[in-house]
């Protein structure tokens, strides 16, 4: 599974975020996980299974994937960033 | 090498300001004063939160400020401003004003993963917030061991 984390210049909130999302990675037990931060633009063109942005951000990289969204408020709370990520994982079991 | 980026001299503490921008212009002047940055850095942090929102508030009181990398960045520089009372950002409150300014998109980030990794540990977010000087200054110096 490839998560992409993705901000505005792709200079800092999206390592945050990529850093948090290490984190809650490694406390729920997800297994076979791999995280990646970049800017706006370059996700565009850079395939992943789910991608994890600001809700600013979110309508432009919804328009260049079909893959899923997820809109994070607070990219240093691993509560909500945990939250997020188990919906995905949730909807990737009912799959 | 990240220690050196966050040293004492671009360390600050105040009680408050009149409001978020005069926050991060002072949160600015000793990476002005080193010339690692110009002016139109400030100005772009600015223009970036009224064109984008409050986004850069990563967490509680915390706001990683920055601007597109290069655009009047002489040199990587970080400085930080911790504000006692909350400064409202763009309906968030803040306290710490955590200044990022790069050259690139990737000389930067082991240093910033370092500055970030103690940002995230509940304890020293804690002393952060506290806003003793001297604790703060000791909290980013250690990293180096």
């Amino acid at each position: 599974m490839k998560i992409l984390a993705v901000c505005g210049f792709g200079v800092g909130s999206s390592m945050v975020l990529k850093m948090t999302l290490d984190k809650v990675i490694k406390d729920l037990g997800v297994t076979g996980a791999s995280v990646e931060n970049t800017d706006i633009a370059s996700a565009k063109a850079t395939d992943a299974d789910v991608y994890f942005t600001s809700a600013e951000l979110a309508p432009d990289l919804k328009e260049s994937t079909s893959k899923p969204v997820y809109t994070i408020k607070r990219y240093m709370d691993k509560n909500e960033v945990g939250e997020k990520l188990k919906e995905y994982l949730a909807e990737q079991e009912e799959k | 090498m990240a220690n050196k980026l966050l040293t004492e001299q671009n360390i600050q503490v105040i009680d408050n300001a009149s409001d978020w921008q005069m926050a991060v212009k002072k949160a600015s002047e000793p990476l002005i004063k080193s010339k690692k940055i110009t002016d139109r850095y400030v100005q772009s942090m600015i223009t970036s939160v009224k064109e984008n929102g409050p986004y850069m508030v990563l967490s509680d009181y915390f706001a990683l400020m920055h601007a597109r990398p290069g655009d009047g960045v002489n040199q990587v520089g970080m400085s930080l401003l911790v504000s006692k009372q909350p400064i409202d950002l763009a309906g968030k409150p803040v306290k710490i004003f955590f200044i990022m300014a790069a050259v690139d998109n990737n000389s930067h980030l082991e240093s910033l993963q370092k500055i970030m990794t103690i940002f995230m540990d509940d304890q020293s977010y804690k002393t952060v917030l506290d806003g003793n000087k001297k604790q703060i200054v000791n909290l980013f110096a250690k990293m180096e061991e």
